[in-house]
């Protein structure tokens, strides 16, 4: 009987979500991809100023890329730029929130784990904080998505302590035990539950429902927004078991008035008169 | 202690070698093989020298203390010259694009090396780079141009950003180098971004010098 074998060297699209430095001039380029899943690989001279790959194979960039298999780090050759997000490149804000849902895609994925809804909700996320005057709900989208296609979708329905329907009231969420509990009937000794207000739960309910254009529309007030903010980040964390690296500069890019140097320097940094 | 894994076969002391040749970025197995077999070839005085440059290397070698050069003292060779231009920072990621960038031979002024760009999937952000020692470059007011020369890739424009951001509100210039086409490479194999920016930063062809006249 002949074994089902994936050709040697195959073309395709995938979205470049980490790239580091190997040897003089190569680069090593992980790619989350909708068939292959992440796909690690080498571009060989991508450094130099000549190159044909370098430029196509930048962070953030969906492309089209041949890929030649081999037991350790693939090949990756003729490269071509689908969708470059130039508007995620221009403005630091869109760059630090792109960088923490590429991060999220690539931690969420797994080599040759075939995951096209995945790949298609990255590319619809990354459009939509090209050009969207709303990316915390955008974040939010991807992230509340993101775990329902992971199989780790947030109950909002019913107490997961007790299994009752809730009522239309305020509660609390756990994310070990993934999703809502009563406020009546917080378990002893639980001492990770988040607040969930009544609105912050409609908005939880309504993303696991809409589309990426619809959870545009939404424009929660600033405690809302923190609420959500918690409450996804916590069952996220919870998940992969860890944080994520790209939080931290995400905050800080969010939280900093611009155009203040003083507000933006790094700690401990001199003030300038 | 020796690799037995890399050279389970060869004597302790090339074992070591071996090892520590490995460690280095960028070298396998086999190249870590190559080089301890040509040591062992190589003469008794090539050998002092090249195991007595490395440990120059590590006994000598600083950050300079204004710019985070490579310097043999607290002032880097750049920063100690009275005929650079002062008013004028080269932002540099690190201390290999000094070299390259002098190698250039048209820039005069001084340098600042980062050590590294803000790459949040890494967890690299503001704090891990040199900016709070390039703020305070700036404080005395003499610095009228910083050039960012971070590397022409979405870490490099968003350092490069992040920058601006960051000292552009001080009155200070704050430029970056020219992106484009590179010489010798086919419009037909370049990338959207790079086409784009070749694009934005056109410039007129001049006029031949006619000598007709005279």
């Amino acid at each position: 009987m002949t074994s089902k074998r994936r050709p040697v060297t195959y073309t395709t699209d995938g979205v470049v979500v980490r790239t580091s430095n190997l040897g003089e001039a190569d680069r090593i380029i992980t790619l989350v991809t909708p068939i292959h899943g992440v796909v690690r690989g080498v571009a060989k001279a991508a450094r130099k100023p000549g190159s044909k790959l370098g430029g196509h194979l930048d962070l953030l960039k969906h492309v089209s890329v041949s890929i030649r298999e081999t037991r350790t780090l693939h090949g990756l050759s003729q490269a071509a730029t689908v969708n470059g997000f130039r508007g995620l490149r221009n403005d630091l804000d869109k760059f630090s929130r792109a960088s923490y849902v590429s991060e999220m895609a690539e931690r969420f994925s797994v080599e040759n784990g075939a995951n096209q809804p995945l790949f298609r909700l990255l590319i619809a996320v990354l459009a939509s904080l090209e050009t969207t005057d709303n990316p915390e709900m955008a974040i939010h989208f991807f992230e509340m998505r993101l775990l329902q296609l992971s199989g780790f979708a947030p109950e909002l329905s019913k107490c997961v302590e007790t299994g009752v329907v809730l009522e239309p009231a305020n509660h609390l969420y756990s994310a070990d035990r993934g999703g809502l509990v009563n406020n009546e009937s917080r378990p002893v000794g639980e001492s990770a539950l988040l607040p969930a207000g009544l609105n912050t739960i409609k908005l939880l309910r309504f993303l696991s429902k809409t589309d990426i254009q619809q959870a545009g529309v939404m424009k929660p007030s600033e405690g809302e927004n923190r609420q959500l903010s918690r409450i996804l980040r916590a069952q996220i964390h919870h998940v992969l078991d860890r944080g994520l690296r790209s939080e931290a500069f995400m905050d800080e890019v969010r939280s900093r008035p611009s155009h203040n140097s003083e507000a933006i320097a790094p700690d401990n940094s001199v003030s300038i008169e | 202690m020796a690799n037995s894994e890399i050279a389970p076969s060869a004597a302790p002391p090339v074992a070591r070698l071996i090892e520590a040749f490995h460690r280095l970025p960028g070298i396998g197995p086999k190249s870590a093989q190559r080089l301890t077999y040509h040591l062992i070839r190589m003469p008794q005085d090539e050998a002092e020298e090249f195991a007595a440059a490395i440990l120059g290397v590590k006994e000598r070698v600083v950050l300079c203390e204004t710019c985070a050069n490579i310097a043999e003292a607290a002032e880097c060779v750049i920063c100690g010259d009275l005929q650079r231009d002062n008013s004028r920072i080269c932002v540099v990621e690190e201390p290999l694009d000094v070299v390259a960038v002098e190698r250039a031979r048209v820039y005069s002024g001084k340098y600042h090396v980062l050590h590294g760009v803000i790459s949040p999937v890494n967890g690299i952000g503001p704090n891990d780079l040199k900016l709070r020692e390039l703020l305070e470059r700036l404080r005395d007011g003499k610095v009228k141009e910083v050039i960012v020369a971070t590397n022409p890739n979405l870490e490099g424009e968003a350092t490069a950003m992040y920058i601006q951001q960051l000292i552009g509100p001080l009155g200070v210039s704050v430029t970056r180098l020219a992106r484009g086409l590179p010489s010798g490479s086919d419009i037909e194999y370049a990338d959207d971004s790079t086409l784009a920016h070749a694009l934005e930063s056109r410039s007129e062809i001049p006029s031949p010098q006619t000598d007709a006249s005279s």
